[in-house]
């Protein structure tokens, strides 16, 4: 096999000790609970290759999906933010020595570096080509019992802060240039490979000692700002289709469906009316969220949005509207209220047996900020409450703070009887 | 062959309705608007089938399946949900048919066709996969005289195992259940905690701990009722007065 290919090919040797043990050959490669994969419906199609051991071992299993190359469409032609939570790197921010892709990685650049070393210091000549060899033999031996304690250490480092790791494996590797050193001088020695003079035995330690010093502090800084790297673009990835799921509740529009299917047979035109209503949901979920609008569009969208939820819950839900002292004109980022009294419905009146009422109210104050109040009651005690993933919260707070900066606010007060959304947004005309 | 919907959707209900109505040789003897109801019913009216929606406020569709499983005859169960939520993958796992609405009339016929009871196991092992509160009933149902019982979870005081029964104190008297008290102690182990061998008790309702001049622990509810502890669990009381939740 050419030394190429062995660089490119997909990771499929695995050192036998890491075998069943926590760590695969990298972090972003090991899934703790493959079951729970499926659950992507778009990896559903093509399910991910189990790598050989998976057989003998089904919880701690290598995913051959390519989902190392993190930040690059997957082999499965996913973005990489379809990767669930799990396989975020998170932990240790060495790679995987265990690796044999990382070890010829470290061979290569352990010849590099004796190469460098020799250039600068030995003679031109004959004796370059002996440096080079000489010094080549001593950085190979230290490169890899590093790594190789380095891999076997792997497991104990499981858990601990940056910096401990970072000063285990400095330490580590010095204790190791320590050993090859002395084995080297005493080799030396007895070959009599080396000029015997006064005071050699001390400069070729601390020679070595302080190279090894500074390729280890670049080479673990290297690894920790790649680590790093690798981790802002995965939560970057994340955060962007986190964003796109919060604007449509997937319960919101097949229950609308359903509530058109069976409108079609008993009042075709009121099913036409919802069919209408949604539609006009989707396009400004489907419009660029910068998007500013007046306060009266906003408002009807809500108003339309009710009136699906109104014909889905029946007598369930009671809707108290309070608009009339603010300006219409005023600019509001769209979708800013309506996601709020999507969640009031789904909050605090889908979980009552006997449903509630859904205050909104809207009012200009006296410093001329709009203030518009979303209130529901509660269902349940704060703490058995469902699991809201406050997504659409997050989202309305980003969109205010991107359009007002720190004039515009979401406040909530989340007590026993009630909960309430507030926002607050300085009075700008729309189109100024 | 006669059939309950649940749904808390009445447009869900009416739709339902009329395809089964459409099917033919079908009746419906009912329609719930929550699992209660719908269990009630049952209970009344011994269907053959139940159309259970799995979301709904109060007892959701899956609890409700819990309590039918423990019918005298129990009736047939098919799940019916908006959204394939991720809880469908253990529903698959299980064999347990389910209909994504809105609900295809042919596909429905097809489901009341085969439509079977559905084994503690299977709700059991469905339950199991489910996360954090949704694994908890909000029900403990017993069978009393030929008719079910129902009693919120919120009102019972605690669980106290019996020779062969496990008794639930509650607000309205006492029940008789048969399950083992370690398995509630699993499913509602975030609102009852273990302060006897054979007591578990609400968490909410413990209001005080205190010692008899022999030594001997008790816990103080709130409606006044004095039960023993035992000493492997004296500890665990002891943090909670020390967290000023129950006091001395």
């Amino acid at each position: 096999m050419h030394l190429r290919d062995l660089m490119l090919a997909p990771v499929r040797w695995i050192h036998p000790r890491t075998r069943g043990r926590r760590h695969g050959p990298d972090p972003v490669l090991t899934v703790r609970n493959p079951v729970r994969v499926p659950q992507y419906p778009q990896l559903r199609s093509s399910p991910p290759k189990l790598s050989p051991v998976a057989s003998d071992n089904p919880g701690r299993t290598l995913l051959q999906t390519g989902a190392r190359n993190a930040g690059v469409k997957t082999r499965n032609g996913l973005p990489p933010m379809f990767i669930p939570n799990e396989h975020r790197p998170e932990g240790l921010y060495l790679p995987n020595f265990c690796n044999l892709r990382m070890v010829l990685a470290m061979v290569v650049a352990g010849e590099l570096l004796a190469y460098v070393l020799s250039l600068s210091s030995a003679p031109g000549g004959e004796g370059r080509w002996y440096g080079l060899i000489m010094t080549s033999l001593f950085v190979q031996w230290v490169a890899l019992s590093s790594i190789a304690l380095l891999c076997v250490c792997r497991r104990l480092m499981d858990g601990w802060r940056d910096l401990v790791t970072t000063l285990y494996s400095f330490g580590l590797v010095l204790a190791v240039t320590v050993v090859v050193s002395e084995a080297a001088y005493w080799g030396g020695a007895y070959l009599k490979l080396f000029p015997a003079r006064e005071g050699w035995h001390g400069e070729f330690l601390i020679r070595n000692l302080t190279i090894s010093a500074i390729v280890t502090t670049v080479a673990l800084r290297y690894f920790y700002v790649q680590f790093q790297l690798k981790k802002n673009i995965q939560a970057e990835a994340h955060a962007r289709i986190q964003a796109l799921q919060a604007r449509v509740r997937p319960h919101f529009l097949f229950n609308s469906m359903n509530t058109i299917a069976s409108l079609t047979r008993s009042n075709p035109a009121l099913a036409e009316e919802v069919v209408e209503d949604l539609a006009d949901l989707f396009r400004v979920n489907l419009a660029d969220a910068r998007t500013r609008v007046p306060l009266g569009e906003e408002l009807a969208l809500t108003r339309r949005y009710l009136h699906i939820e109104q014909l889905r819950l029946g007598e369930r839900l009671t809707i108290e509207e309070d608009t009339a002292g603010v300006p219409l004109d005023a600019a509001i980022p769209m979708l800013t209220i309506q996601p709020l009294v999507e969640n009031a419905v789904y909050h605090g009146i889908e979980p009552l047996p006997q449903g509630g009422t859904v205050r909104l109210r809207a009012s200009l104050d006296r410093d001329g900020n709009i203030i518009i109040k979303v209130a529901n009651p509660q269902p349940v005690a704060a703490a058995k409450r469902r699991p809201g993933n406050r997504l659409a919260l997050d989202n309305v707070r980003q969109r205010l703070a991107a359009h007002f900066g720190g004039r515009g606010k979401l406040t909530l007060d989340d007590n026993d009887r009630y909960y309430e959304a507030t926002l607050t947004l300085p009075y700008e005309k729309a189109g100024s | 062959m006669r059939v309950i919907i649940a749904d808390d959707e009445g447009p869900a209900r009416t739709r339902l309705r009329g395809l089964v109505e459409e099917i033919g040789g079908i009746e419906v003897v009912a329609e719930a608007g929550n699992g209660r109801q719908a269990l009630l019913q049952c209970d009344e009216l011994h269907p053959d089938a139940v159309l259970l929606d799995i979301r709904m406020p109060g007892m959701d569709g899956l609890e409700a399946a819990r309590h039918l499983a423990g019918l005298e005859p129990a009736p047939a169960v098919i799940f019916t949900t908006a959204y394939s939520e991720h809880a469908l993958a253990a529903f698959d796992a299980c064999a347990i048919d389910y209909l994504l609405k809105p609900v295809r009339k042919a596909r429905l016929a097809q489901a009341l066709v085969k439509a079977q009871r559905l084994t503690s196991a299977q709700l059991n092992a469905v339950t199991q996969s489910l996360e954090g509160a949704a694994r908890q009933r909000t029900h403990i149902s017993a069978r009393c005289g030929g008719r079910i019982e129902l009693i919120d979870i919120a009102d019972v005081a605690y669980f106290q195992a019996g020779d062969k029964y496990v008794s639930v104190h509650h607000r309205g008297g006492e029940l008789l259940i048969d399950e083992p008290l370690k398995a509630l102690e699993t499913e509602f182990s975030q609102d009852f905690m273990r302060v006897h061998r054979s007591i578990l008790a609400a968490r909410d309702m413990i209001n005080g701990l205190e010692k008899d001049p022999q030594g001997h622990y008790y816990v103080l509810l709130k409606d006044r009722q004095r039960l023993p502890v035992s000493r492997r669990h004296i500890s665990e009381l002891r943090a909670l007065v020390r967290a000023g939740r129950i006091r001395t």
